[in-house]
């Protein structure tokens, strides 16, 4: 079970357009009889109620990121799936790191850290995260992804529970520009065994076409190299007029 | 001259500091709540940067122009939530600026330091400098700052908002930041030293901003401090300055006239302060650096105060060993090549 931004229904747009208080509508895939929570920055819980596995957030008049939680137990298998959710309102004066190490489910991934102001997770960078069990770090546990895109891959926490993603270039078409291209979503999701218990949990959240597409750092500096001859044009011409003065 | 009794060494040290904690910041402060401090510390430093602990007042003030004031004026649409969150920036800014004064830019400033340690290695370096600037160039770019607030911070991201002008001019300001590239290249970040090929207009506002950058690194070893004189920061700092606790003020004398030492050791070049005979000469283009009153050879004429407390005033006996400082720190100037030839 994982959380997925809800389809966005013909002719409403991305929840509420612009307004960044408006409502945003989430979809739990494959959560059926789970139990669904909203925990805010000061982690205060708030039940919340499934419609067809829909959920709508409304603005919580805090600022800063909220954790949206499913959790569900079923006999020996005890499954999660968390997602990081932005909000406008009034400052909440907590962290979002007091969020991220709440102990919200059995087993965890920890963002470590989750994007923040001018940020974003983007193909072809190393996200990193933090693989959790009780609260302590779980070590040479598989974590794996997916993306919407298509990729799957697996990888392995270390000793101290750390496991970098490498976010997978994987966009079918790349527009110039950042408003040509849209997120796509990944999922992360581990397993852990406890003696006759199992443990699952995910983590999702979108992820961007890097710029570096359409960002050329060598003719970047290129250009530099170009403004600095400009500026030893500039002050060798200054020194001449000075000297014949 | 003991170092600890230079008030430039002094400023060189806070301003370092300063640098340390505005670029490096979230180190110290942690990852998220760099955010917080960012959002009440507006200095030349900026959110594009991943270790920063602070956020340029002109991204947010861009930014609620562009994407708050301007959408919502173009669909008839005014109240005054819409103005508040510009208040509350300004408001801001305000509290800090009360506190500071223009002392923002001449102590606290990474981009300002950055151009002074550039100006350092250049007399290290030998290099003929431009101790300063003809009058007419002096007056010719005082209006540029002006330009650069009205323009590119005010102007451009309402106009954008209201659909006039492209996406591209939202923050046009932040696009030709030399202090976004600056900040980030020393976080270890080249991601924001790019040529963007999406549009036209990106493609334009980046290679201004290389351009700038290469410029500066530049024109600093040899000029003082030649992006302040076009910092749109200055030119907010000098709509409020008369509200600021730290003040500049003079006891003009009949000596002052002759004299002009203090407008010699002005990096900005501001000529009045030596001819003016008001009480407070907290000009415009002032950084506060404290340099005219270290170089005030009287008693008591110069003073760098905060409300009623002189921090600095001037003196004999301090413009003496300040003087042989300086000569011993800049040795022997190279002679230009026109002595040489007259040689």
């Amino acid at each position: 079970m994982h959380w997925a931004p809800a389809p966005v229904e013909h002719g409403k747009g991305h929840g509420g357009g612009h307004n960044r208080n408006a409502a945003k509508a989430f979809v739990l895939i494959e959560g059926e009889r789970a139990s669904l929570a909203l925990i805010n920055p000061k982690l205060n819980e708030t039940a919340l109620s499934a419609e067809h596995n829909r959920v709508t957030i409304k603005a919580t008049g805090m600022d800063n990121y909220h954790a949206l939680v499913a959790l569900r137990s079923q006999d020996h298998l005890h499954e999660s799936a968390i997602r990081y959710h932005y909000m406008h309102g009034k400052p909440s004066g907590e962290s979002p790191s007091q969020l991220m190490a709440y102990e919200k489910s059995v087993l965890e991934i920890e963002p470590a850290p989750y994007a923040r102001e001018h940020w974003r997770y983007l193909s072809n960078t190393d996200a990193k995260f933090l693989l959790r069990f009780k609260g302590e770090p779980l070590a040479a546990a598989d974590v794996r992804l997916t993306t919407a895109n298509g990729t799957t891959s697996q990888f392995r926490s270390d000793a101290q529970g750390m496991v970098v993603i490498p976010l997978p270039e994987d966009f079918p078409t790349v527009r110039a520009g950042r408003m040509g291209n849209r997120a796509s979503e990944f999922i992360l999701s581990a397993e852990h065994l406890d003696g006759t218990q199992a443990f699952t949990t995910t983590l999702s959240a979108d992820y961007h076409v890097n710029p570096e597409h359409w960002q050329s750092t060598e003719l970047g500096l290129a250009v530099v190299g170009g403004g600095m001859l400009f500026g030893g044009l500039i002050t060798w011409r200054t020194r001449r007029r000075k000297e014949k003065k | 001259m003991p170092f600890w009794k230079n008030l430039s060494v002094i400023r060189k040290v806070v301003q370092l500091l300063a640098f340390l904690f505005l670029v490096y910041g979230s180190v110290f402060v942690g990852f998220y709540s760099a955010d917080k401090l960012s959002g009440a510390f507006p200095v030349l430093s900026c959110a594009y940067d991943a270790k920063t602990a602070d956020y340029c007042v002109l991204i947010p003030l861009q930014h609620q122009l562009g994407h708050r004031l301007g959408p919502a004026l173009s669909a008839g649409m005014f109240s005054l939530s819409l103005i508040l969150p510009i208040l509350t920036t300004l408001g801001t800014f305000l509290i800090l600026f009360v506190l500071l004064n223009k002392a923002f830019c001449g102590w606290l400033c990474p981009l300002g330091f950055f151009q002074e340690v550039l100006g350092m290695i250049g007399q290290k370096l030998r290099l003929n400098r431009t101790e300063s600037l003809d009058d007419k160039l002096v007056d010719r770019i005082r209006p540029a700052k002006w330009l650069m607030l009205g323009l590119l911070v005010v102007l451009l991201p309402l106009a954008s908002g209201l659909g006039f002008v492209g996406h591209e001019l939202g923050d046009p300001f932040c696009k030709i930041c030399p202090s976004r590239i600056l900040t980030s290249l020393f976080a270890g970040q080249l991601n924001q030293l790019y040529i963007d090929t999406s549009s036209t207009g990106y493609m334009i506002l980046s290679i201004i901003a290389d351009l700038l950058f290469g410029l500066i690194l530049v024109l600093s070893l040899t000029m003082r401090q030649p992006f302040c004189r076009i910092c749109p920061m200055l030119a907010l700092h000098a709509l409020f300055r008369k509200v600021g606790l730290v003040k500049l003020v003079k006891n003009y004398t009949s000596r002052c006239e002759k004299c002009g030492l203090c407008a010699k050791a002005c990096p900005m070049d501001i000529r009045e302060i030596h001819t003016s005979k008001e009480k407070d000469i907290l000009m415009p283009d002032c950084t506060l650096c404290g340099r005219c009153v270290e170089f005030c050879p009287d008693k008591g004429v110069m003073a760098l105060k905060y409300a009623v407390i002189p921090i600095k005033v001037s003196d004999p006996q301090y413009f003496k060993e300040r003087n042989k400082a300086q000569k011993r720190w800049e040795g022997k100037q190279k002679p230009s090549r026109r002595v040489k030839k007259d040689q």
